[in-house]
């Protein structure tokens, strides 16, 4: 099965939605059910689109896309599925989405890489326009294009120096043609500006509050959730495949130190729950891009699927809870949990994991993060996601707290069931992966090889 | 045999059981957890004591791994007891809890995590079952009616575990292995940034100086059971990671020849000091019956961080005592409270008085619990504090000394005060009705009373016991003989002590039989400057008991408000980062690249 | 010389972003912005005196082709631009609807 057609599909689906507009949510569906089943059917490997070998779009099917395209799309159904209501309008937009989101997991072509990303962007600026906030979303399309902008100016640097676009052939060429550091710091740059924009990371990221702070639990997840997630895997697979960071590195790793630590505090002083998830999603991107740029892809990897699932749920029940209270003040949302007890609990599941306490899937991931950035020797890294995590557990065990513990009256509102199944779910996916993880990590072993396989073999085309 | 895995893992599957029998007959469950502590510590104690008890793993996958140590096993019986224990009072308590099944449940995953600590063989198993203790005792103190202490618990407790990690993790980066015995590998530097930061945890854990606010937040304001647990439980894992700290480290570090002993076991003596001066000059003014225990049992670890800062063989087993000591007391202590906080609603002493007219036993076992924790004999505080006193004065430290004797006078002064005033005094009329402790709760009051009194007498089987713990730290058995204990300069024959006092005692009592009886008066038969006074509560004595004393230093703890500060500093810089990075203007983003870009560009061509 | 006037478009781009607070105006910048990058991306496959890349008969060196791929690209690049900016342009007009202004600063938000 040729995995083009995971875009292809929800892009012929959204055109025909577009046609008729009453089929255009039953067309997302079955989009995303024939996705899924693409991604669980199709076998690894170099697709190169249209038959011209290196000299045009390859698609690249290994370990490392196909745990992304699994994780991704399989939420990405989930989430639309328990909103159904928010989505009517929006079901065009998600199809291209949808194309977007599996074009960037599966391209093997920078410049396609970009379409990709504008594809993503546009459908994330459209998505976000759903909470009538035209200013903020204004601000998102402002910064998301200059990134993207950036971005393209840094490939076409690239472009220049190494007469390729292929993924696979850059990092080779850079080699062969023997290209000095410092030529390659302007483009890397721009690239790494370009992505860490729609990544989150600190100095570009102002958009996030402005668009997280009012969405609904369908944008928050999609935004936070799955788009943080494609973009975070992009986003890995550049830094440890094609971007050589030379003398840019110790810039790179100042913006992603000053991400987590800003994230976590700014997280720490708010008081609305929307926010408090939101900057302490900006912090976690900040620590998944972290572990990218110090060549540690099985821990990111790892730290990508907690998240992508933690965040689904607090985002999600987050979501349904303003609904519900038409409140995200923490102080007036006091007690919520005593009367929605398995919302609360999958609520505290994923906090808990955020957190990284033992029995659950965050303090697996927590382990093996320490573990590989001490075996690289990294004092100071290690003991600042120590010092940060510290601030997060803090500020979570907070909020947990007084969504359990009421003062006075109680607020209530209601869950379907359908969102409660989902969100158990995932929670006691936490704690299974968190006490018995030999599946995981057996699957993962192999993607760095893979990685770097794809680049040894370009003898091959 | 009887292997650890599954003690643990039965624990854990008894908290799930009693949770979810909990959901509809709360009760029910809480008698589970008497079932399952009792069951773990008698496991532990029969097997621990036969050499019995089996290390492999077989069922949990992965990294953790068990082994048998006298060491561990001391720890290990001291603490499922007090679990156990205290487990009786949880039937009485359950209904005022919030999530009774949820406290249910917590109360044996912290079981579980305690056992699973102090048998891991290396450091990540330790850490895991650490971690475990951490968040699910965090999760019993709300329970209660009071939740911010949780959140000061998570902070104390995960900057101790955090310092753990890092130095577990470091001493991985530079050994390989994660297995305990790594650490006595490093040498130099290295081993000294391992052996502080172990140190912090440990400190962070047992609540020394300077984390000890945590204790008087956390024991203060949990429910009962939930402070007796952790006052006589769960702070015991931090004696536990300060015992390996100090004495399976050895950093590069100058001797100082004038007390014997390395500089950083003299800086921890010294913070031990410190918290045993601290912990007692702010009991003395509190007025709430389990601050008052809670800033006790800070005072006491000190004492414990004081003896094995000296590393001695009489240092060592007074620390092993003393662990056992405090346990038995301080939990007794706090339970005797917890009875009279579950009949008259209150433990401050200044709204109670006169119980010992309406719960005799449970003042006899206030009355023991606290001549134990002041260090008098005949109570096992009383050959503690012996021995820590000989080690101290053997190793001439006179500013460790003069604390440790400052503590233990000043400890007159704090536990004399819930006595005279909570269980002596006037007997309030609001309190006309209660009654004594209901039949569940005097099991556990009179057998902590009993081995409290049994240590203090009969201190061989525990001596020996220590004897073989501290010879797997290398160190030599303290002497013994069938009466006494050999100490640095005397021996001390504690059968013969407790004699002296039960012959005091007959004697008393003979002389309080054979004369006359006073009478007894109502307590409203009083009067004062002529008048008769009816609202006697103005009156109470133990308000503002010891004012002259307390003048003398601030009510609040100088640390707290350094940690009020970095609160409010992250708070700051958090505000900071939103207010100049997270606005609706996209031209900050902009200006953010640009002016990285141009740095980047600038310094390339520089 | 065309690659320094489309870095200076570039900057001019950047420049109007900073400093204008108009609805508008951003987006125009935005524009200028894509333009300098547009102008860019083509003078890369410059080539002094290349031909056309079109396959004759006739045996011309490789060399002296003019690389065809960055045209590709800005074709691309200019239809994404044109997609952004009409998204731009409309949200503008609920901006407008919302607020009544296209000065940010009139808006009155946080």
């Amino acid at each position: 099965m040729n995995p083009v057609l995971l875009i292809a599909i929800p892009l012929l689906f959204a055109f025909l939605s577009i046609m008729n507009k009453k089929f255009a949510r039953p067309l997302l569906l079955v989009a995303l059910l024939l996705d899924v089943y693409l991604v669980f059917t199709i076998s690894k490997g170099l697709y190169s689109i249209g038959g011209f070998s290196q000299y045009g779009i390859n698609l690249l099917v290994d370990q490392y896309s196909l745990i992304g395209l699994m994780v991704v799309n399989v939420v990405f159904f989930l989430t639309v599925v328990t909103n159904c209501k928010e989505v009517k309008r929006l079901s065009t937009v998600l199809l291209v989405a949808l194309a977007g989101v599996n074009g960037l997991l599966l391209t093997n072509d920078l410049f396609n890489l970009f379409v990709f990303l504008e594809i993503v962007g546009i459908s994330a600026y459209l998505i976000t326009s759903g909470n009538k906030r035209p200013l903020a979303t204004f601000n998102y399309l402002v910064q998301g294009t200059v990134g993207s902008g950036l971005y393209l100016l840094g490939l076409i640097l690239l472009y220049s120096m190494t007469g390729t676009l292929n993924m696979a052939l850059i990092l080779p060429t850079i080699v062969d043609k023997a290209i000095p550091l410092s030529n390659l710091a302007l483009p890397f740059m721009l690239m790494f500006i370009g992505l860490g924009v729609e990544a989150k990371l600190l100095p570009f990221n102002s958009w996030v509050k402005g668009v997280l702070q009012n969405a609904n639990a369908l944008t928050s997840v999609l935004i936070a959730g799955v788009f943080a997630t494609t973009i975070a895997l992009t986003f890995g697979r550049l830094l440890s495949t094609v971007f050589v960071l030379g003398s840019i590195s110790n810039i790179v790793l100042v913006i992603l130190a000053v991400t987590m630590l800003a994230g976590e505090v700014a997280a720490f002083a708010s008081k609305r729950i929307r926010e408090v998830l939101l900057f302490s999603a900006i912090a976690q991107s900040g620590l998944i891009i972290l572990l990218f740029a110090n060549g540690l892809v099985i821990p990111a990897i790892m730290l990508i699927i907690a998240n992508i699932v933690s965040k689904y749920i607090l985002f999600t029940i987050t979501g349904k809870m303003v609904d519900g209270t038409k409140t995200d003040e923490i102080e007036s949302l006091q007690g919520v949990f005593s009367k929605n007890k398995l919302v609360g609990f999958a609520f505290t599941v994923a906090s808990l994991s955020v957190i990284g306490l033992p029995l659950f899937f965050g303090f697996i991931v927590k382990l093996n993060i320490l573990t590989s950035l001490f075996s690289q020797y990294q004092l100071f890294l290690s003991a600042l996601i120590l010092v940060v995590s510290l601030i997060e557990g803090t500020y979570f065990v907070k909020l947990l707290i007084k969504l359990w513990y009421s003062v006075g009256e109680v607020k209530t509102f209601k869950v379907d069931a359908l969102v409660k199944v989902v969100t158990l779910i995932f929670a006691l996916g936490l704690i299974v992966f968190g006490v018995y993880t030999k599946p995981l990590t057996d699957s993962l072993m192999t993607v760095p090889e893979e990685m770097m396989e794809a680049i040894a073999e370009r003898g091959n085309f | 045999m009887f292997s650890i895995e599954l003690v643990v893992l039965s624990t854990l599957l008894a908290g799930v059981l009693a949770y979810i029998v909990s959901i509809k007959l709360p009760k029910l469950g809480s008698y589970l957890t008497i079932l399952a502590s009792l069951a773990v510590f008698s496991v532990l104690a029969y097997f621990g004591f036969n050499n019995n008890l089996d290390a492999e793993v077989n069922l949990i996958p992965q990294f953790v791994l068990f082994k048998t140590s006298m060491f561990g096993l001391y720890f290990a019986i001291i603490v499922s007891f007090i679990f156990f224990m205290v487990s009786f009072f949880n039937p009485y308590f359950i209904k005022d809890y919030k999530y009774p099944a949820a406290y249910n449940l917590f109360y044996l995953m912290a079981l579980a995590g305690t056992i699973g600590v102090f048998f891991a063989s290396n450091f990540i198993t330790l850490f895991i079952f650490f971690e475990i203790v951490v968040w699910t005792s965090m999760f019993l103190i709300p329970l209660g009616k009071k939740r911010k202490p949780t959140v000061t618990y998570f902070v104390f407790s995960t900057v101790g575990s955090f310092a753990m990690l890092y130095a577990v993790m470091f001493t991985f980066s530079i050994t390989g292995s994660f297995d305990l015995a790594a650490i006595s590998v490093l040498s130099g530097k290295s081993a000294l940034l391992v052996y502080i930061l172990l140190a912090v945890a440990g400190f962070a854990k047992l609540g020394a100086y300077p984390f000890y606010v945590w204790l008087p937040k956390v024991l203060g304001k949990s429910p009962d059971p939930v402070s007796a647990v952790f006052s006589g439980g769960i702070e015991k894992l931090g004696a536990f990671i300060a015992f390996m700290a100090i004495l399976r480290i050895s950093p590069a570090s100058i001797y100082l020849e004038a007390v014997g002993m390395y500089l950083q076991n003299y800086v921890i003596a010294i913070f031990g000091a410190i918290t045993i001066v601290v912990g007692t000059l702010q009991a003395i003014r509190q007025d709430d019956a389990k601050k008052l225990l809670a800033y006790s049992s800070a005072s006491n670890g000190g004492y414990i961080l004081v003896a094995i800062a000296m590393s001695s063989s009489i240092s060592l087993t007074g620390a092993m005592y003393h662990i056992l000591a405090h346990a038995l007391a301080s939990t007794a202590a706090f339970l005797a409270i917890a009875v009279v906080h579950y009949r008259t609603k209150t433990t401050k002493i200044s709204e109670l008085g006169g119980m010992i007219h309406h719960m005799p036993l449970t003042y006899m076992v206030y009355l023991m619990a606290i001549i134990s924790m002041a260090g008098i004999p005949p109570m096992g505080g009383f050959i503690s504090k012996w021995l820590i006193f000989q080690a101290v004065i053997n190793k001439q430290m006179i500013i460790v000394a003069v604390a440790t004797f400052f503590g233990s006078i000043g400890s007159f002064l704090y536990v004399f005060r819930p006595l005279a005033a909570l269980f002596l005094g006037q007997k309030l009329p609001k309190y006309k009705g209660v009654k004594e402790a209901p039949f569940l709760m005097m099991i556990p009051l009179i057998i902590l009373t009993l081995g409290s009194f049994y240590i203090g007498v009969i201190p061989n089987q525990v001596i020996d016991f220590s004897n073989k713990v501290i010879a797997e730290f290398g160190f030599g058995p303290l002497l013994m003989n069938e009466f006494g204990i050999q100490g640095a300069n005397g021996t001390l024959s504690a059968p013969i002590i407790a004699s002296v006092f039960g012959l005091g005692v007959v004697v008393i009592a003979i002389i309080f039989f054979i004369l006359p009886k006073s009478r007894k008066v109502g307590l409203m038969d009083t009067y004062t400057s002529g008048e008769f006074i009816y609202t006697e509560e103005l009156l109470h004595y133990s308000a503002d008991f010891y004012a002259p004393f307390e003048r003398l230093y601030p009510a609040k703890p100088l640390i707290s408000k350094v940690y009020a500060m970095i609160k409010e500093k992250v708070n700051e810089l958090g505000r900071f980062f939103k207010y100049w990075f997270f606005t609706n203007k996209p031209e900050v983003t902009v200006l953010w690249i640009v002016l990285i870009l141009t740095l980047l560009v600038w310094g390339d061509i520089l | 010389m065309i690659q320094y006037a489309s870095i200076i478009l570039i900057m001019l781009g950047l420049y109007g972003l900073l400093t204008n607070r108009n609805v508008i105006k951003i987006i125009i910048s935005l524009n200028v912005f894509e333009i300098g990058l547009n102008l860019f991306i083509i003078s890369v496959g410059y080539v002094d005196g290349g031909l056309a890349p079109i396959l004759t008969g006739n045996s011309t060196s490789v060399l002296s082709f003019v690389d065809p791929l960055p045209h590709a690209l800005v074709l691309t690049s200019i239809v994404i631009g044109v997609g952004t900016t009409a998204l731009g342009l409309a949200f503008a007009k609920k901006i407008y609807a919302k607020y009544g202004t296209y000065e940010i600063d009139e808006m009155g938000v946080e």
